[in-house]
């Protein structure tokens, strides 16, 4: 009840001119960056963040999260009409969106999956409502070690549940603490890995790297793939709308599951493509007639977009209550809210409850505003992809540039992200995770902190992480991700040696 | 594309191998970088705890370990699949260059500047398009950033020699 209260107190700081103008044009700038090949949702919110630097952080944040809802329902419509992925947690839309749209249903497929969009992200909202004040409650009772064990699970996740090698994403990952210990210590106050540089001073910034990772690097690939817009033209009328809403109910159990499993990988960090993955891959197993799956078959659409959508939302929920993002650009906002001067946790629960359920309220808000803009605009935005790709281009290149100078007016980051760009590049040809190197860099400090602040409490010794059953629970569970892996890795060689064993 | 593939095969530049052997090798090297970086500020034990570099002498550590593995698992793989070919080589190229341009043209002479010019030879050189198209488009572009940026977000940012001569600072 408590919530529904504070809630309520928070649509009140939402719901002003003032806010409801930076909704919008938070959803208009986030269907852009959805909509442009290379710019995506955690691009586009570093991006922007310089910019707001200045601002009220509550206002602030709803810009950068309306920007997010934005960018998600940017990246379906591409999928649909241009079967590009405008995001790479729409990459599944587009094996059912792309074929309906040729079939022409394309209005039929967008509706549908904004629609199912908006009910996903509404799940994740819903559950960020009742759960937050919950989770924050119960992390009050933390402190170094178990913290340290939070990171440490978040960590071993990736590891365990990533799908690629697991040792290219422990060097992705790693990396992205060591570049987060660039420069000055938090805890002694000495420079470390500068070597001399005055550059490095002041640190690597994660902006700047997911510039470059995520904008140059993805830019390099989609060029290097040739790049072609055939897309569908698309007008979207209100009577197919209305009938399409008319047609929702009909899917209701695949939008309950793929709700679950987004708001599931959204809260521990599987992140949204990895849900929108799985979300599409039980759709198919559990659909009655599996025939019509990649041919256009409406549940092929539903499914992707509602789990990447909640999964999306409910990135949110570890990010306020935990200060651990469920998602790359979870982490970047995260990062944001640290730079205003915000500390992410249970406490900024009982600090800042006017930011928390201000933001809570402008989430419920936002996705109502980007349901409707979207719907609106889509002719709009997809004539833009329309441009031909030798203005467009260089303009993205620009665009990433800028953003990547604004962090901190250094002549020095324009290089940093050209570099960025290239490992992304190459990180991506050779199934290299980059989302563990931003959350990485993000946590890196913080992440350190606790581990060295266990340390201090124990004099050196690891048993502190099994000093307790919560602390040991967690740690217990990181550590069987980590050696998920191998467990796997050991079942192949034994099935493949038994294979062979009765041949030889 | 994948349809033209097909049609002809196109003619590789670098093997999978090569590229995942470079790859680690380049993480390795970073790895035993911040190694030795770290080993300057102590990697032990002192009176309030762990020294500076002990965190990062093991997140090293790590880096190089993993890569090492990843050197073998690569070697072991196989030739495998063709990392890149000439034509996508020549495709990622023709973009890299320019943007590598943009950014020596950037820190020499402003940004404004800079994207106005690299933007100005995309279109000419790469687009096909007239000059004075290009020219139109592209000092478009960069007045328009100038305006939003500069006049309604009030973030300067680099600026070069013109802007010194027509006095704008």
């Amino acid at each position: 009840m408590d919530n529904l209260i504070s809630l309520m107190h928070g649509f009140g700081v939402a719901a002003t001119g003032f806010h409801l103008t930076l909704m919008v044009v938070g959803v208009l700038l986030g269907i852009l960056v959805g909509v442009l090949p290379g710019l995506g949702a955690p691009n586009g919110v570093s991006l922007l963040l310089p910019l707001t630097f200045s601002m009220d952080p509550v206002s602030a944040i709803i810009l950068l999260t309306s920007m997010y809802w934005g960018a998600l329902f940017g990246g379906s419509t591409t999928s649909i009409l241009f079967n590009i992925p405008g995001e790479p947690s729409s990459v599944a839309t587009t094996f059912d969106g792309y074929p309906m749209a040729k079939q022409g249903r394309a209005t039929e497929a967008l509706s549908l999956a904004f629609l199912s969009a908006g009910f996903g992200a509404l799940a994740g909202v819903v559950l960020i409502t009742i759960l937050s004040t919950w989770v924050a409650k119960f992390a009050l009772r933390f402190s170094s070690p178990e913290y340290f064990a939070v990171y440490f699970l978040a960590f071993a996740s990736f590891v365990g549940l990533g799908g690629t090698s697991p040792f290219k994403t422990i060097v992705s990952m790693m990396l992205g603490f060591a570049f987060a210990t660039v420069g000055m210590d938090t805890i002694s106050g000495s420079l470390r890995l500068t070597f001399g540089f005055n550059e490095l001073l002041s640190g690597i910034s994660f902006l700047v790297a997911v510039i470059g990772l995520f904008g140059i690097g993805e830019l390099i690939l989609t060029m290097e793939e040739g790049l072609r817009f055939d897309g569908i033209h698309a007008k979207v009328s209100p009577r197919d709308v209305l009938a399409t809403i008319q047609r929702m109910p009909r899917y209701w159990m695949t939008l309950l599951r793929s709700s679950l499993i987004g708001c599931w990988m959204g809260i521990t960090p599987g992140g949204p493509t990895a849900a929108s993955f799985m979300s599409y891959g039980l759709a198919k197993r559990f659909a009655r007639n599996k025939e019509g799956f990649g041919k256009g078959r409406p549940e092929g659409v539903i499914a992707p977009e509602t789990a990447d959508h909640a999964a999306g939302t409910s990135a949110i929920l570890p990010m306020l209550a935990l200060g651990v993002p469920g998602s790359a650009t979870a982490a970047v906002m995260m990062g944001g809210l640290m730079i205003w001067g915000l500390n992410p946790g249970p406490m900024l629960f009982i600090e800042k409850p006017d930011f928390v359920w201000g933001l809570v309220a402008s989430m419920y808000l936002g996705n109502v505003v980007a349901v409707v803009l979207v719907l609106a605009t889509v002719p709009f935005f997809a004539a833009i992809l329309r441009i031909p790709f030798a203005i467009i281009g260089p303009v993205i290149v620009v665009v990433c540039f800028i953003g990547a100078y604004t962090v901190s007016s250094s002549m020095f980051d324009l290089w940093l992200a050209l570099g960025f760009g290239v490992v992304g590049y190459v990180f991506k040809k050779l199934d290299y995770p980059v989302a563990p190197l931003v959350l990485a860099m993000v946590l890196g400090d913080k992440a350190e902190d606790a581990f060295r602040q266990s340390m201090i409490m124990s004099r050196g010794s690891l048993a502190i992480f099994w000093s307790n059953p919560l602390v040991a629970c967690m740690t217990a569970l990181a550590v069987a991700l980590l050696l998920w892996p191998l467990i796997g890795m050991a079942q192949d060689r034994l099935r493949a040696s038994r294979a062979v064993a009765p041949v030889g | 594309m994948s349809s033209t593939d097909e049609t002809v095969q196109p003619r590789a530049l670098l093997s999978r191998r090569a590229a995942e052997t470079v790859a680690a090798l380049f993480t390795g090297a970073i790895g035993a970088t911040v190694v030795i970086g770290s080993r300057e500020y102590g990697t032990g034990w002192d009176s309030s705890g762990p020294q500076p570099g002990a965190f990062p002498f093991y997140v090293g550590l790590i880096i190089v370990a993993a890569s090492l593995v990843n050197l073998v698992r690569g070697a072991l793989a196989g030739a495998g699949p063709v990392f890149v070919d000439r034509l996508q080589a020549r495709q990622a190229a023709s973009f890299f260059l320019p943007i590598v341009a943009f950014v020596v043209l950037t820190v020499t002479l402003g940004i404004y500047v800079g994207a106005a010019l690299y933007l100005f030879g995309v279109m000419v050189f790469q687009g096909g398009y007239r000059w004075w198209t290009a020219l139109a488009v592209s000092l478009g572009v960069a007045l328009f950033f100038f305006v939003v940026l500069e006049r309604w977000f009030q973030v300067p940012l680099l600026k070069g020699p013109l802007e010194a001569a027509l006095g704008i600072y």
